[in-house]
């Protein structure tokens, strides 16, 4: 396709995570389209494209930063509604950490299921598509419009091959829901398993723990989809020291660490988080040491590119970009 | 009432507790709270099922956790099984984003209807809406309340000689609302209009479009003229514009009431005795409002094809970064760009369509309220200095700058001081239905010796600090009219008689 044909990959980065943007466009040998957004005195959220993306496939990149996620998520709705109007081709929400994910079903009475409004929202506002990362299977199914929920599995699986002999690991699930990912991961290293099983009385309040499998002498990997306060980890990392685990260390997905999550990290036996870029970290690395990041943005790109160029997607599943 | 209802958002319980007491009832039980990492949770803590719900939202500084919390709770109610959600919005939150300003801007106030559409919204309340056609944004049907009666009879209860106050509109966006308000308390109306300067040889007036749209008086440009250099070469003793201007302006009148439409339009109760108040002029501009409206938005386009002319009572002056100077201040306009002041003031940069393009409201086609307080912009652009054009004789009377929100001070205090300084106002009342206040605007109103008193309603929460320092600030009670708004919607009574003026 030469260049000057319309229809080119326009890709738009809100304000919540414009490294990861950077990164992405970087990949993809483009630049981040020019735009504004800003607030209002009144904190009114305005945003205007600076660019033609009349004809364009356009793919907005917007994560939630933590303790601002709906400020993120209508600034993603307006950026979402002024590409609509400003008639995009296709528009794709690039959404790495996807909200209110968390609260997914009615478990009390009259509890709202707002991930299933903020899957009806961003249809509203016109997205077509939308690519994100480790969200539930059963989130995916809110939409009506085509999801391509991504793995951080792949970059996990070759970060356990590069550093550390796999025989001496051993995955652990710190909750049974957990149970299937940390089981896929242990599959493919050819590992042992094991499983905490907890009680959780109240939503990041952690009750007892009970070890499920053998974790002694060896390096006990914690496999999760997101680290919030991370009273979840620290409590079944001490679990897996005092079961005689060599080290332990967890591999989590988004790293949201909010609240005392770097403190919390910090005093506890962990060895070390590994988290993805998927949530803007700001100056979290500095904050704790044992904090690891994964460049997610490989994975996001070749997303973005496959399915500009409508190449299946699912080579993703099993494999990072390097 | 029976079956019914209502749920304070996080934003204003105290505004809703007052509509539960109008109508006799306590507020329904919810907990509203964030997770740690910032999203909202919401808990309804009594039954909703087949229930009429209805659900009090207001504006916020975190104006967008508001509305997710507002939307979470309609989605909360629908999944509860309520029969019935209403969504109570004294201050429709993005309402100025309610059109396409610039190139590939967002419609913010449609997408916002959708969203609360798509929540499970089946009604909305609402009160004065920035822009009346936002109503057409919504599947539901909308009752878009009026605060003109309530402020209109507080008007009448406390400012004092309102009879002889003059309403003025700050500018020319928002006549419809104010001579909406001029008529209902029968006053008479003027406007203040801000021009950018571009030069020196340009005198803009635009007021002065409306009234030559037949015939051209090649005389008056002459006069105009005159006026200019009178201004000019007085500019020393203080005030000249209003002084020097008016005896020209008598003979521009003189000429201008012989013209034939003018004595068509000319018929108006009041102040007959009035010489120097001819009411047949705020008759012709409040009849004309719509074409003002049109010619603000093609005011470039249009000063190209006519003359300059100046009308009756219309008064000049200059503002530069958004107050009022006297004519013989340095200008940076006129001379070189910019040797005033080259500092870059943030207040320019808070608005996108200044990025794109210098004539924000070209695609703005409403003509409707959509552009009031909007302008705001580049008043503060010290780049740019701007023409400041009051029409209308307010001379010591009392002056009601009227407009929908008070968000930004900018446009309230060029306007205050123009009315003041140049229009030698007695008095000045600057009223608006949503006090918004964003920023420091109320400390700076507060500060401004121009201004005697700030009235708003309480549909915007004001928080107490800002409250308590603002000794000018009158905030009126809108739970009434919300309450009545909520009671007869329940009952399916007629909402007309809330529209309505009562005369006490």
């Amino acid at each position: 396709m030469s260049a000057e044909m319309a229809n080119e990959i326009k890709l738009i980065s809100g304000r919540s995570h414009p490294e990861l943007s950077e990164k992405i466009a970087k990949r993809l040998g483009i630049e981040v389209a020019r735009t504004i957004s800003l607030n209002y005195s009144n904190q009114e959220t305005s945003f205007t494209v600076g660019e033609s993306v009349r004809d364009e496939d356009v793919f907005i990149v917007q994560s939630t930063a933590t303790g601002d996620v709906n400020e993120g998520l209508m600034e993603l709705l307006i950026m979402i509604s002024a590409c609509r109007t400003a008639s995009a081709r296709r528009i794709t929400a690039v959404i790495p950490n996807f909200p209110y994910a968390r609260q997914d079903k009615k478990d009390k009475s009259r509890a709202p299921i707002s991930a299933r409004l903020v899957a009806n929202m961003l249809q509203t506002a016109g997205a077509n598509h939308i690519v994100t990362v480790d969200l539930h299977a059963s989130q995916v199914s809110f939409f009506s419009v085509p999801v391509d929920n991504l793995y951080a599995e792949p970059s996990f699986l070759r970060y356990i091959r590069e550093n550390f002999k796999t025989e001496d690991c051993v995955i652990v699930s710190p909750d049974a829901g957990g149970a299937k990912r940390a089981t896929s991961i242990a599959d493919h290293l050819n590992t042992a398993f094991a499983l905490i099983h907890k009680e959780r009385p109240r939503p990041n309040v952690v009750g007892r723990m009970v070890l499920v499998g053998n974790v002694e002498d060896k390096i006990a990997i914690l496999v999760d989809d997101m680290a919030d306060t991370c009273g979840t980890l620290v409590k079944a990392a001490a679990v897996l020291k005092e079961n005689g685990a060599k080290s332990v260390l967890a591999l989590v997905t988004h790293g949201i660490l909010s609240g005392n999550a770097i403190e919390t990290l910090n005093s506890s036996v962990l060895e070390a988080l590994v988290v993805t870029n998927t949530v803007p970290l700001g100056d979290k690395v500095e904050r704790c040491p044992k904090l690891r990041v994964i460049d997610i943005s490989p994975t996001l790109a070749e997303a973005i590119r496959r399915t500009h160029n409508g190449e299946s997607v699912s080579y993703l599943f099993n494999h990072a970009p390097v | 009432m029976r079956g019914t209802l209502v749920f304070a958002g996080s934003s204003c319980p105290e505004l809703t507790d007052k509509i539960c007491q109008n109508l006799g009832m306590a507020r329904a039980d919810a907990e509203l709270t964030q997770f740690s990492n910032g999203e909202t949770s919401v808990r309804i803590l009594t039954s909703v099922r087949e229930k009429d719900v209805f659900v009090v939202q207001s504006g916020s500084d975190k104006i967008n956790d508001t509305i997710m919390e507002l939307l979470i709770m309609i989605s909360a109610c629908k999944g509860g099984s309520a029969n019935k959600i209403t969504a109570v919005l004294p201050y429709f939150p993005y309402s100025r984003q309610s059109k396409k300003k610039s190139h590939r801007g967002a419609i913010t106030a449609r997408l916002l209807a959708n969203l609360m559409d798509v929540a499970g919204v089946k009604h909305v309340v609402t009160v004065d809406l920035h822009a009346s056609q936002m109503q057409g944004f919504f599947k539901c049907p909308v009752d878009n309340l009026h605060a003109e009666p309530l402020i209109a009879r507080w008007i009448r209860r406390n400012v004092p000689e309102w009879q002889e106050a003059v309403v003025v509109s700050k500018n020319a966006g928002g006549t419809k609302r104010v001579t909406s308000l001029a008529d209902a308390l029968k006053l008479n109306f003027g406007m203040v209009t801000t021009d950018k300067r571009r030069g020196p040889s340009m005198a803009p007036s635009v007021i002065g479009y409306s009234l030559d749209g037949l015939e051209r008086h090649p005389v008056l440009d002459a006069i105009s003229n005159q006026v200019r250099n009178t201004t000019l070469s007085d500019s020393e003793n203080g005030n000249p514009a209003t002084n020097n201007g008016r005896s020209q302006d008598s003979r521009a009148a003189a000429d201008v009431q012989g013209s034939p439409r003018l004595r068509a339009n000319g018929t108006h109760s009041r102040n007959p005795a009035n010489h120097k108040t001819p009411p047949s002029r705020s008759q012709t501009i409040l009849s004309q409002s719509s074409v003002i409206d049109e010619l603000d938005e093609e005011a470039e386009a249009d000063e190209l094809e006519y003359n300059d002319r100046r009308a009756h009572e219309v008064t000049h002056g200059r503002l530069v970064q958004g107050h009022v100077v006297p004519d013989d201040f340095p200008s940076s306009a006129a001379s070189v760009a910019d040797t005033s002041v080259p500092e870059e003031d943030p207040m320019a940069m808070s608005h996108a369509s200044s990025f794109f393009g210098p004539q924000p409201h070209a695609l703005g086609g409403s003509g409707d309220a959509g552009e009031s307080s909007d302008e705001e912009d580049d008043l503060r652009n010290p780049k740019v200095e701007h023409m400041i054009t009051l029409v209308g004789d307010v001379k010591d009377r009392t002056v009601l700058i009227v407009d929908d929100m008070i968000d930004k001070p900018g446009s309230w205090i060029a306007a205050a001081e123009t009315v003041v300084k140049r229009g030698r106002a007695k008095k000045v009342y600057c009223i608006a239905t949503h006090g918004v206040f964003g920023g420091d605007c109320l400390e700076q109103m507060q500060a401004c010796d121009c201004i005697d008193t700030i009235v708003v309603t309480n549909s915007h929460p004001i928080s107490e600090d800002k409250a308590r320092n603002a000794s000018k600030l009158v905030v009126l009670d809108l739970s009434f009219l919300l309450a009545e708004a909520i009671r007869r919607n329940h009952y399916g009574e007629s909402m007309s008689p809330l529209f309505q003026h009562v005369m006490d």
